[in-house]
């Protein structure tokens, strides 16, 4: 134990105290944060920076001049056709100051057709804030047009929005919330979490097998302890080094996050852009943050969290000995990728499956796969929230576990005669003689 | 053989069908500096494995004090291996500290231990630098440094001195003999003979799997002598010949003395004897193979 202790302890430093590593980690969120910060960013200095820009409204009909109302983007200036013969000339003459010309033509009622004119690309905000406001003013015109009394009451009620609430019942017929799309999203980030875990750190296993082999050292290390110390001492030590990745990921996270909403509020997070931001105002009126919340806290997190723990630990260790074993089995870091694609192949299914299960989250493939312990890890995640029969998550999860433990058995077994033989490739039989030895 | 440290007994071990030991034994006495001998691919690194408890023997058995080898034991044994391999990317100090704590020292004593070393082999200045910036010289003492520093009853140095400068093979053979005197026992495995004249006192020769040759370094050389002996005359005369007694050995380059095979059945005194009256006669010595010659006679004819 000793011994394998000091093992772990030197993996794990050995690999924290890496430039590459220091590098990777502070780099990662940074990409991230400045992904999520730049619109923000923009976002907020179009809105508040910059000066509204005028746009001029020719109204031929008399009636509309008045009907696009200003925002903090455009100021709109009504002005009546008779006063503006020509509305290229008028655009010049403004010499810069207008962003853009507006024209009602009189025949609006019955073509539906306004035309905006500049010597600039019009932008997207503009051509939606023209079409909006018409849109709504013209609409209110022909409805009024038909005569019939309060019709425009009866539209606006009439207008229908089905609000679909799910509700979930216990055995016992209690009621409670349940949001099919938080669990998907929970279940979706648990599942990439440990599809991206296994394979960052699977490879990193790896190439620290074939370096020890490279360089030789294997034989001083074995000489002194067990081939399978050896090797669990760099599985475990690689885990630490990705638990404490991980738990620095989600700390500069926390901190970041906190520190943009205290700067930006927390609208300019979600807003991309300035229209994003009126349409997510105009969202929250029909957004219930109340049965959201419910929602959320429906999802039962203890249980979840545990069970992802369980199958995080298990498909670790099952794919991580894999790579053990094969790294030790070849002899270069260039033969490795060839030995790892079979794994990665089986990992890409994993992931797929799971993604597939999320339309049928109780079918028979996503059944199967949750129980096949080489893709359970990534598949159960998605079927958590849903709530898998007990049997079930129990059968898989002693499936995961015992197969774990069968293949670090085979790794060991395939580690312990791959890492002492140097220059030649193995071939798969070779490999098989060296297990049953 | 009551003092026998390492006992080989009738040691077994085959790969995928092919003999890599065939029924070898061997015995270290305690305190001795053992060389194992033998062409590539003849099993020495086999052996040594099976000694260091890194494989295990198809069958015999290798006794330590006259008890069969424990896992523990791996704490009594330092090994270095021909092909040498420390982490690159490493300080020297914890390199060294470390491997020293599989062993099983503890910290504090790996620590001194490690200082001490450095400073004997003038590498204090290194400790905290990256294996890789080191010379490969310079790199090889770290490792030789690592084999020995938890005072390992058992030594075993696989090409000891391949990618040494003579300098530092001088150094190295000092330490080894030091270490030698110290109570450590070394198992010597090679093909350069000279330095296993230089510091073996027995030797075994492995060729095709199985021991060939066993014993001590001199009585093997007398085993092998062939009556040849080296006469010096006095410069300007000729060496008398006489048919009935030895013959004539074509001259060697470099070689003062005049060679001459004393017949079967004649005894190197009366040739001397005959000589001293027929010419004038300034020295002989008796001439012993070298190691070198033992070994390119034995595995060729083996």
């Amino acid at each position: 134990m000793e011994k394998l202790k000091l093992i772990i302890l030197r993996e794990y430093l050995s690999i924290v105290g890496r430039r590459s590593f220091i590098v990777m980690t502070l780099l990662i969120p940074v990409i991230m944060i400045l992904c999520m910060a730049l619109p923000a960013a923009i976002g907020y200095f179009n809105n508040s920076a910059s000066e509204a820009e005028t746009v001029a409204v020719i109204d031929e009909t008399g009636r509309y001049g008045g009907a696009i109302a200003d925002n903090e983007l455009f100021h709109f200036v009504p002005l009546r056709a008779d006063t503006v013969a020509n509305p290229h000339e008028f655009y010049k003459k403004a010499d810069g100051q207008l962003a853009a010309v507006v024209v009602i033509p009189a025949d609006v009622d019955s073509t539906s057709e306004v035309t905006v004119y500049s010597e600039n690309t019009i932008n997207l905000a503009l051509k939606e804030r023209i079409a909006n406001q018409l849109s709504d003013t013209l609409t209110r015109a022909r409805v009024a047009s038909y005569g019939v009394p309060g019709l425009q009451k009866m539209m606006d009620e009439s207008n229908v929005n089905v609000n679909l609430k799910s509700v979930k019942w216990n055995a016992e017929g209690d009621e409670s919330q349940s949001s099919t799309e938080v669990a998907l999203a929970v279940g979706l980030i648990l599942a990439f979490l440990t599809y991206m875990f296994v394979l960052l750190y699977g490879a990193m296993i790896m190439n620290g097998v074939i370096e020890e082999k490279t360089n030789r050292i294997v034989e001083v290390i074995v000489g002194s302890c067990k081939p399978f110390q050896l090797m669990m001492g760099k599985i475990i030590g690689v885990a630490l080094v990705g638990l404490t990745q991980l738990a620095i990921w989600v700390v500069i996270m926390a901190v970041v996050g906190a520190v943009l909403s205290a700067i930006f509020g927390p609208a300019a997070l979600s807003a991309a852009s300035p229209d994003g931001a009126a349409a997510m105002a105009a969202a929250a009126d029909d957004f219930d943050m109340g049965a959201v919340m419910q929602a959320v806290s429906s999802v039962n997190y203890v249980y979840i969290l545990m069970s992802f723990v369980f199958y995080f630990i298990g498909g670790y260790l099952l794919y991580a000995s894999l790579f053990a074993g094969f790294g030790s089995a070849v002899d270069q870091a260039s033969d490795a990728s060839q030995a790892t694609t079979p794994i990665i192949m089986i990992m890409v299914v994993a992931l797929y499956a799971g993604m597939a299960c999320i339309e049928n989250p109780n079918g028979p493939m996503a059944v199967w796969c949750s129980m096949i312990p080489f893709t359970s890890p990534v598949v159960m995640m998605v079927r958590l929230p849903y709530d898998v029969p007990l049997w079930q998550l129990v059968l898989s999860i002693v499936l995961l576990y015992v197969t774990a433990a069968a293949c670090v058995w085979l790794a060991a077994r395939i580690y312990r005669t791959g890492i002492l033989l140097y220059g030649k490739k193995h071939s798969f039989g070779e490999i098989m003689r060296w297990i049953k030895r | 053989m009551e003092n026998d440290f390492i006992q080989v007994r009738d040691v077994v071990k085959q790969y995928d069908g092919h003999m890599a030991l065939n029924h070898v034994s061997l015995n270290v006495p305690q305190g001795c500096i053992y060389g194992l001998l033998g062409p590539n691919g003849a099993g020495k690194t086999s052996l040594i494995r099976i000694i260091n408890m890194i494989t295990r023997q198809d069958s015999g058995e290798v006794l330590l004090d006259g008890r069969p080898m424990v896992p523990d034991d791996v704490s009594n044994i330092g090994y270095l291996p021909e092909e040498r391999g420390l982490y690159k990317k490493m300080n020297v100090g914890d390199q060294i500290v470390y491997l020293a704590r599989l062993k099983g020292m503890s910290k504090l004593d790996a620590r001194n231990a490690m200082r001490q070393w450095l400073a004997r082999f003038d590498l204090t200045e290194w400790e905290n630098k990256k294996l890789e910036a080191l010379s490969k010289g310079m790199a090889q003492k770290v490792q030789f440094i690592a084999t020995v520093i938890h005072q390992p009853r058992l030594l075993i140095f696989d090409e000891p001195f391949s990618g040494f400068d003579p300098v530092n093979a001088e150094q190295l053979k000092v330490e080894i003999l030091r270490l030698r005197d110290e109570g450590s026992t070394i198992l010597f495995s090679t093909h350069n003979m000279e330095s296993v004249e230089a510091v073996c006192e027995q030797i075994s020769l492995i060729n095709h799997s199985q021991v060939v040759l066993q014993g001590h370094v001199s009585d093997i050389k007398q085993q092998h002598k062939k009556n040849i002996i080296a006469i010096d005359v006095r410069e300007g005369t000729q060496i008398a010949t006489n048919d009935d007694l030895f013959t004539l050995l074509p001259p060697v380059a470099g070689q003062q003395a005049t060679h001459i095979k004393v017949n079967q059945g004649i005894a190197v005194r009366d040739v001397i004897a005959w000589l001293n009256e027929h010419c004038q006669l300034t020295g002989f010595h008796e001439v012993l193979p070298s190691m070198h010659e033992i070994f390119i006679e034995t595995v060729k004819t083996a």
